[in-house]
């Protein structure tokens, strides 16, 4: 008790609520910059906290952290180009309102979903993190397959109009993550020898290929029409009523996304999606979704920034990464001679609950800063398309080569970029893609390692009751989305009332 | 429409303060490091280094070769009078840094490289498609070697080394082991381990050293071959269970692990880190630099670093660490072609 109030009086220092509010405005700015990520930003600032407070300068990079996750989603929103990874999934609705002429309500709603998602995850940080922790090394490669086979069932709900298109696009996905080296057997697979194929595809480089490239040539493409977000109108801040009519979405998303970020090598790319998708399972109106409704757009937003939160809970626990962003804030504490491990909560306790406020004081400095930084960023669609375009242009290819320091990625991103103009152009839909890209590695590896540990057996994943439980609910998810299902609520339903009668 | 322009002026003028901002924290410790080598430089004439030394990391940010370069610079670029600028180019665990070392930078002192083993030999020995080999390379010195440790989840049967080998003489590969993937350090000496000893384990690869711990721990697995310093803080708390190490001596913060030498298997492994220039570097250079970390090896504060970190020192200059490259290339390949038709 001792250390959380110690932490939170550490917090409120004049110097540590500086570092917050800078951090947050750097996290706004590289996460609204397509190929700027929040890792980048923590690692290229590193060196720069090492003259500080330990204590500071962490506070600064998990501010940082924070603000990146809503800052991704300012581009999305505006002129559908995700700023970060873990804002795709906001283009989906976010973009739509858009062009109906709610851009202002859009990012209001995307904003107050960041600061529900972030406050929640930092109450559950401070709260039951260390019993949190230990459930995420329970997590093993069993578990994770039944994850991914779960993921992939989200396609069927993005397949938006046609399934066979959705599915040629979820698979397409799944194809491009299995380029590289065999994580179980080393093997180069699909490299064509280029050792620069080596570790894959960059999932960073191929998002800002294949979203912000189509966009830049279709503003071109109709300079001539009049983009109906430049008029901004509409209030930024939703009202009271509409807040509490997203009550159960954000709840569900936050929840979501403290899990999800728990779970080691998945981040707010996979939650959002997650979070989209169970958003859509549970809402009365899921037809509504993808043509910019609401809850499609707050859902992946409380989610990711909850995110922040989870992939905390196993970093401070047991010092092991939740994601790769906070694997690159556990090297930092190493420099900063900070042994990472379960000795944090004890023998550091003063840094890491100091952390933990911070997690939690960031969310409302994202909320102020995000406010006014959002109405600077909303000036970005007053620009004529044809400036826009060559600006998108050159930020994708300098967020790209920033990456590796790579100019073959570069490339990458174009070849990217020419596919995703022309899939846009056949309407296939380019969700399912990102999906598959996402939860392909994930879903090869841990099956592999599965199949070694259970001696062969595919009997292994129905042994384990989580993974059982996960499939199973994988099964319900692919009937639910079969002509099948319809029919068998309608004979349902007709029973019902014969029996009524 | 004037308030428009204007507005659109500010959102400019903002992101282009952002960009400056954060241009200057990328240059920050460039900057302030170059001052010490102005004043070796005006007196010094040519003396080597008169500018800053730039060293390339094959991996990302945060990453164990990252880790030994933020820890070993502040230190030598004192002994040195110089400074040094880190670039990051990851890919092919290494390979396309180094590979650009080999055939690409000028060797002229002023690039040079992180050298984890057995990685650098290894990478090639694996991957026909790369392009360097150790003779691309002149090894200034060894820094640490993390020694490799076999460790078990702590609700584990075994207690000792003894109960597990005993195990799995009764049960041929009758326990999965996990290592940090194919051709990290830890297969390798997964492998040295069951060639001295004719055990067999199955063997799952995770991605990388924490994963592979995690596992352990975790209970998916039943021992991981992994390193003393990346575990090290698990098993004080007794998520996981040492049962010995690979290094010639016993550590002393784990005062009662024993070696697998004294158990009678005589294999010492483990991943070591070092720093390597490209082929030919002026002799100038060389002999500095190499001044440099036999300094290094003497400082007080440096050891006491490495020690909360738990990194073992080790210090290996020039020739001798040139000759423990050779002999690390042969150990794996050596391996390798034994194992080489499983993984093809």
């Amino acid at each position: 008790m001792n250390e959380i109030m110690s932490g939170l009086i550490n917090v409120l220092s004049i110097w540590n609520l500086l570092a917050l509010a800078v951090g947050m405005i750097l996290g706004l700015f590289v996460g609204s910059m397509p190929g700027l990520s929040a890792t980048m930003a923590i690692a290229i600032l590193l060196p720069l906290t090492f003259g500080m407070d330990p204590a500071t300068g962490i506070t600064m990079l998990t501010s940082l952290y924070m603000g990146a996750m809503y800052g991704g989603s300012i581009l999305a929103i505006l002129v559908r180009t995700p700023g970060t990874p873990a804002a795709a999934a906001t283009v989906m609705d976010g973009y739509k309102m858009t062009e109906r002429g709610q851009a202002g309500k859009a990012l209001g709603i995307s904003l107050i979903s960041s600061l529900v998602g972030g406050i929640v995850s930092g109450i559950v940080l401070l709260t039951v993190a260390p019993l949190l922790g230990k459930l995420a090394l329970s997590i093993g490669a069993v578990e994770l397959f039944a994850i991914a086979v779960l993921g992939l069932t989200i396609i069927a709900s993005l397949a938006a109009g046609s399934v066979i298109k959705g599915l040629l696009a979820g698979s397409m996905g799944l194809l491009i993550s299995f380029i590289g080296m065999d994580p179980i057997t080393g093997t180069p697979r699909f490299t064509f020898g280029s050792i620069y194929l080596f570790d894959g595809i960059s999932f960073v480089i191929a998002l800002i290929g294949l979203f912000s490239i189509p966009q830049a040539l279709k503003l071109v493409e109709k300079d001539k029409e009049v983009i109906k977000a430049s008029k901004i109108k509409d209030k930024m801040l939703p009202s009271w009523q509409e807040i509490k009519a997203l009550k159960g979405t954000l709840t569900r998303s936050s929840v979501i996304g403290v899990f999800t970020g728990l779970i080691p090598g998945t981040g707010g790319d996979t939650a959002s999606w997650f979070s989209y998708n169970e958003a859509k399972r549970f809402s009365k109106q899921k037809n509504k979704f993808g043509t910019g409704h609401t809850e499609g757009l707050a859902a992946p937003e409380a989610a990711n920034n909850a995110v922040v939160g989870g992939a905390l809970i196993p970093t401070i626990t047991l010092g092991v990464p939740g994601s790769s962003t906070t694997a690159v804030l556990l090297g930092g504490l190493m420099i900063h001679g900070i042994m990472p491990g379960p000795t944090l909560m004890t023998e550091h306790a003063e840094v890491t609950y100091t952390l933990l406020w911070a997690v939690l004081f960031s969310s409302i400095f994202l909320f102020v800063l995000g406010l006014l930084y959002t109405r600077l960023a909303v000036g970005v669609t007053k620009i004529p398309g044809k400036v826009l375009a060559p600006i998108i242009v050159l930020l994708c290819v300098i967020g790209t080569f920033a990456v590796n320091n790579s100019m073959v990625d570069v490339f990458i991103m174009f070849a990217f970029g020419i596919v995703g103009y022309f899939i846009d152009k056949l309407n296939i839909p380019v969700a399912p893609l990102v999906v598959g890209m996402i939860l392909g590695m994930m879903l090869d590896t841990s099956l592999h390692q599965s199949l070694l540990i259970g001696d062969g057996s595919w009997l292994i994943f129905l042994q384990n009751p989580i993974s059982a439980i996960l499939l199973f609910i994988a099964l319900i998810s692919i009937f639910q989305s079969t002509p099948l299902f319809d029919k068998f609520i309608q004979l349902y339903n007709k029973r019902l009332r014969q029996d009524s009668k | 429409m004037l308030k428009v322009g204007l507005l659109k002026k500010s959102v400019g003028l903002f992101f282009l303060a952002l960009i400056l901002v954060l241009a200057a924290c990328g240059n920050t410790e460039e900057t302030s490091n170059a001052e010490g080598s102005n004043e070796e430089s005006s007196d010094g004439g040519g003396e080597y280094p008169t500018k800053p030394i730039e060293v390339l990391i094959g991996f990302d940010p945060g990453g164990g070769s990252d880790q030994l370069a933020q820890l070993t610079q502040p230190y030598l670029k004192d002994y040195l009078g110089g400074s040094f600028a880190n670039e990051y180019k990851p890919g092919a665990s290494g390979g396309i840094a180094w590979t650009s070392i080999a055939q690409q930078t000028e060797n002229d002192g002023y690039t040079i490289t992180i050298t984890p083993s057995p990685q650098v030999v290894t990478n090639y020995l694996i991957n026909s498609e790369l392009q360097y080999t150790l003779d691309d390379f002149d090894p200034i010195a060894n820094v640490v070697t993390d020694p490799a440790v076999i460790v078990v989840p702590s609700d584990s049967e075994f207690d000792t080394y003894e109960d597990f080998a005993k195990y799995l003489e009764e049960n041929p590969k009758g326990l999965n082991v996990s290592h940090s993937g194919v051709g990290g350090d830890d297969f390798f000496s997964l492998l040295r381990w069951k060639r001295q000893t004719d055990l067999d384990v199955e063997m799952v690869p995770y991605d990388g050293d924490g994963p592979s711990w995690q596992a352990a721990a975790g209970g998916d697995v039943d021992a991981s071959f992994n390193n003393l310093g990346v575990v090290f803080s698990q098993i004080k708390e007794g998520n996981l269970k040492a049962l010995a190490l690979m290094s010639e001596e016993r550590n002393e913060m784990l005062p009662d692990v024993p070696t697998l030498k004294e158990l009678g298997v005589d294999v010492v492994a483990g991943s070591s880190r070092g720093y390597s220039a490209p082929k030919g570097i002026p002799e100038e250079a060389k002999q500095k630099l190499y001044e440099a970390f036999e300094k290094l090896s003497e400082d007080e504060e440096f050891k006491e670093q490495l020690k909360e970190v738990a990194l073992p020192l080790d210090v290996k200059v020039g020739e001798e660490y040139a000759d423990y490259l050779k002999q690390e290339e042969e150990v794996s390949s050596e391996i390798w072609e034994e194992v080489k038709h499983e993984y093809e």
